[in-house]
């Protein structure tokens, strides 16, 4: 313990009590006057109680408690000290453990973050909350994007912006291929002369020409042209005159350019007739004058199409998407699948659920269930304090951002908190030192425990998370909020007198029924009854596949083993895929075959229609997912 | 207070927002521990609470996000109003800055929440009369005029601090039963489970078994 204050003091105390007043470090010589004094009573407090502190007494408050699990060893600390009261957190774990033993062996924690670095760079956004950029630059969302927007009669804007942006990307490339060839060239031919010198005597027998050339392609078009220059082979043929060679140079390279040129110009003159040309079948919604740009930078003076030539309408169409689709798109069936897609992909991050507001409020929840509460609001806190500190880009009051950082330490960290984490005693420091640091705390004080509790999160809860009641149910409510749409034809949140467009009024009766029919369910029975009401089919209700068949039964392609016999009031179900003891789960409380079966159903027609969803696609889209991949790795 | 696994049938999600040193944090303090915080610091980000209530002999647990209400912390804070079934909108009796940038408030509510999430203004400090600032009949008429449930309370004595949040919740849930808020949309804010403990399992309770197909 002496050795403990000691080294307290030797962190804090004198190289940091401000004796540079000079300075004007008074406020933080009181924080950190606090902090000391704190520090040192605390130390007292601990040092007192040495005489009781005993590596196995069993009997322990929860200071000592925290002694002896630094004695035992960090790993422990940082593992059974998560949730503020021990044995709630073993019986959360236990839980867990229970659920899935292969996840939670003790190897597959780690060190709990202590070693990687930087976690934060990437993870920022999660899969399922999209801003109009990112789904414009999101392969696997852009197909229901586009769906969407054709029930606006609005796609043609979302493909416009592509193709654009595809010709601006590429074309910038081609283009910075070619000027760095011609940079080759003359640097390594002409090292004194320009390529257009007339009097460049040397031998330029470059023998690496077709290579540098070779080198210099990026684009396929490009080595085509190149592979088609009559130039390429022979170089040989070039030495003999240097006029000859000049002249062939010239030519090569204005070929190049003509060629290059040409194709571009093609390209852009396509996109223009689609979409600008007033004449056009589907012209994107821009004003003249932005047309007559857009002409005036293809047809350059100089041959030269400006590859920045559609960013104005580009930007125009943009605006027009984010404030008239976007928002609309977000609440649609359409997100909603593509969420199910991400969902049921196989592979769901930590960032996806956290950084997403409906996933958020159903983790939430798992984690309140055990007992992890804290460390969830932790990372909350802190993460939030971090960004909006980042935001400021370091214009920001350091006092108040010293005083925000503290009341963390106090909830936290310090020895005396209210909901302490179990942090160690050198992450406790490191923040110690951090927030107390001269100009107040930086964007980056808490990044050390911050990993930590991101770390935990992912590998101690979002295991359990994703395999539990609640995740099916949030899975459930996302399919569900599909098929109601798609069942009464439309926005989930029309009310019947909206559907007066569409002249059947069977279908609004329908959906009126179907909303009573849901709300009477309601009040009785649990919400697995409610999804059957509300997407039945009545023609495959009554549809017998497998009348007449003599076999026991199959495997269907949804792992779900379909008994065609009678079957026996013990037999189990066989347990199938996970999806199938997903969909069990999502009926629960239904012990009745057929509604399960009626379930199975529906599953089935849902995953075909996501499917088919995520998977066609026009030529159009497919090519455009082409052009996108090269401009994105261009 | 247990909290078995299933023993609520809907969870509604909350939010709670306002100027800083209205009281925010006071009134979940008080909602879900019964206490008064009196040196309580101010939230940093966001924080949550619940606490299970019964509407119409249902159980329903209230997962309630507490905003910070300084100005630095509203573009996060902004993000958390998405998916929110019911939101507490607070101002301070005793400073009449806080109830005027309640339009500002409720722009953002308005703007970033579904069109059916129910919205209760509160008057906190409603124990401080000798220093009132506001009275009740103007912002009784503020939160007809916009449609809003409104409550005077006092996170400090508890008076009215239940029937706050107890309130929206029945609103929120006679929305569900008439059909007006969608629990199968994407982001109702609500959601709902079956109320009988099961742990999960298919058969909770035995069913007589039907025969083989029935054509």
């Amino acid at each position: 313990m002496y050795i403990y204050c000691y080294h307290i003091k030797r962190h804090y105390v004198f190289p940091r009590l401000g004796l540079n007043t000079n300075r004007g470090t008074e406020t933080s010589i009181f924080i950190q006057n606090i902090l000391f004094r704190r520090l040192i009573k605390v130390g007292i407090n601990r040092f007192g109680m040495t005489s009781q502190v005993l590596p196995h007494s069993p009997s322990l408050s929860g200071r000592n408690h925290h002694a002896i699990l630094e004695a035992a060893g960090p790993s422990h600390v940082a593992i059974n000290a998560i949730s503020a009261n021990m044995d709630s957190f073993a019986r959360g774990r236990t839980a867990i453990l229970k659920k899935q033993p292969s996840h939670m062996e003790a190897a597959h924690f780690g060190d709990l973050g202590r070693s990687s670095v930087n976690y934060q760079v990437q993870e920022t956004r999660s899969r399922l909350s999209k801003t109009v950029d990112q789904i414009l630059r999101d392969n696997v969302a852009m197909p229901y994007f586009i769906q969407f927007m054709e029930t606006h009669i609005a796609e043609h804007l979302v493909r416009f912006w592509l193709e654009a942006e595809s010709f601006r990307s590429t074309t910038w490339s081609r283009v910075r291929a070619h000027s760095l060839n011609s940079v080759k060239h003359s640097t390594l031919a002409e090292p004194a002369a320009s390529l257009e010198s007339p009097d460049s005597p040397d031998s330029p027998n470059d023998p690496s020409r077709p290579l540098t050339l070779d080198q210099g392609d990026e684009e396929d078009t490009f080595s085509s042209q190149t592979s088609s220059r009559p130039h390429t082979p022979s170089p040989q043929d070039t030495n003999s005159h240097t006029g000859a060679l000049i002249g062939h140079r010239n030519s090569s390279t204005s070929g190049l350019s003509d060629k290059l040129m040409k194709s571009i110009e093609r390209d852009a003159v396509n996109i223009f007739t689609k979409y600008i040309s007033p004449d056009a079948a589907r012209p994107i919604p821009i004003t003249e004058q932005i047309r007559n740009d857009i002409v005036a930078k293809i047809c350059g003076e100089d041959g030269q199409v400006d590859p920045n030539c559609f960013v104005i309408a580009q930007s125009v169409v943009f605006s027009i998407i984010e404030e008239q689709h976007f928002s609309e798109f977000l609440r649609s069936h359409y997100f909603c699948k593509y969420q199910i897609e991400v969902l049921t992909s196989g592979s769901v991050f930590l960032a996806d659920i956290l950084f997403c507001e409906s996933a958020l409020f159903y983790f939430s929840e798992y984690m309140e269930k055990e007992d992890a509460m804290n460390v969830l609001q932790f990372w909350l806190a802190a993460e939030n304090f971090q960004d909006q500190l980042a935001a400021k880009k370091g214009q920001y009051d350091g006092q108040e951002a010293q005083n925000d950082a503290m009341i963390l330490y106090d909830k936290y960290f310090s020895l005396q908190a209210t909901n302490p984490l179990g942090f160690g005693d050198s992450v406790r420091m490191e923040i110690e030192s951090n927030i107390c640091r001269e100009g107040g705390p930086l964007p980056d004080c808490f990044n050390t425990p911050l990993r930590q509790a991101w770390t935990t999160m992912e590998k101690v809860y979002m295991p359990g998370f994703l395999s539990s009641n609640l995740y099916y149910k949030y899975l459930s409510d996302l399919i569900n909020s599909v098929r109601v749409d798609e069942f009464t034809g439309g926005n989930a949140n029309t009310t019947p007198e909206v559907d007066r467009n569409s002249s059947d009024s069977s279908r609004i009766w329908l959906h009126q029924g179907t909303k009573k029919a849901a709300v009477k369910i309601l009040k009785n029975f649990d919400e697995a009854i409610t999804v059957d009401i509300a997407s039945l089919d009545p023609e495959s209700l009554y549809q017998r596949p497998y009348a007449g068949r003599m076999t026991f039964g199959k495997v269907n392609e949804l792992g779900q083993f379909i008994r065609e016999a009678e079957p026996e009031p013990d037999v189990k179900k066989s347990k199938g895929s996970m999806f199938s003891q997903a969909m069990k789960k999502w009926v629960q409380g239904n012990s009745d075959e057929a509604q399960e079966e009626m379930a199975w159903k529906i599953a089935k027609m849902i995953v075909n229609d996501v499917m088919q969803q995520g998977h066609q696609g026009s030529p159009e889209v497919k090519a455009t997912k082409v052009h996108l991949f090269l401009s994105l790795h261009s | 207070m247990a909290t078995a696994p299933y023993n609520y049938s809907y969870i509604f999600k909350y939010i709670i927002i306002g100027d800083m040193g209205v009281g925010k944090s006071c009134l979940l303090h008080q909602f879900t521990e019964k206490k008064f915080m009196a040196d309580c610091p101010h939230t940093i980000g966001v924080e949550f609470g619940t606490r299970i209530m019964e509407v119409s002999g249902q159980k329903i647990k209230l997962q309630i996000w507490d905003t910070a209400g300084q100005e630095r912390f509203r573009a996060v804070t902004r993000s958390y109003y998405r998916g929110a079934a019911g939101a507490l909108m607070v101002y301070d009796i005793t400073r009449r800055s806080t109830y005027n940038h309640l339009s500002s408030w409720l722009t953002d509510a308005r703007n970033l929440t579904n069109p059916s999430t129910v919205i209760i203004l509160i008057g906190n400090k409603a124990d401080l009369e000798a220093q009132r600032d506001v009275t009740y009949e103007e912002a009784k008429q503020f939160a007809e005029e916009n449609g809003l449930l409104f409550l005077e309370a006092s996170a400090k004595t508890g008076e009215n601090v239940e029937d706050a949040f107890l309130e929206a919740a029945k609103k929120i849930y006679q929305n569900i039963q008439d059909g007006s808020l969608d629990l199968n949309a994407a982001e109702s804010g609500v959601q709902h489970k079956p109320s009988a403990p099961q742990g999960g399992r298919l058969t909770s309770e035995p069913q007589p078994q039907r025969e083989g197909c029935g054509c």
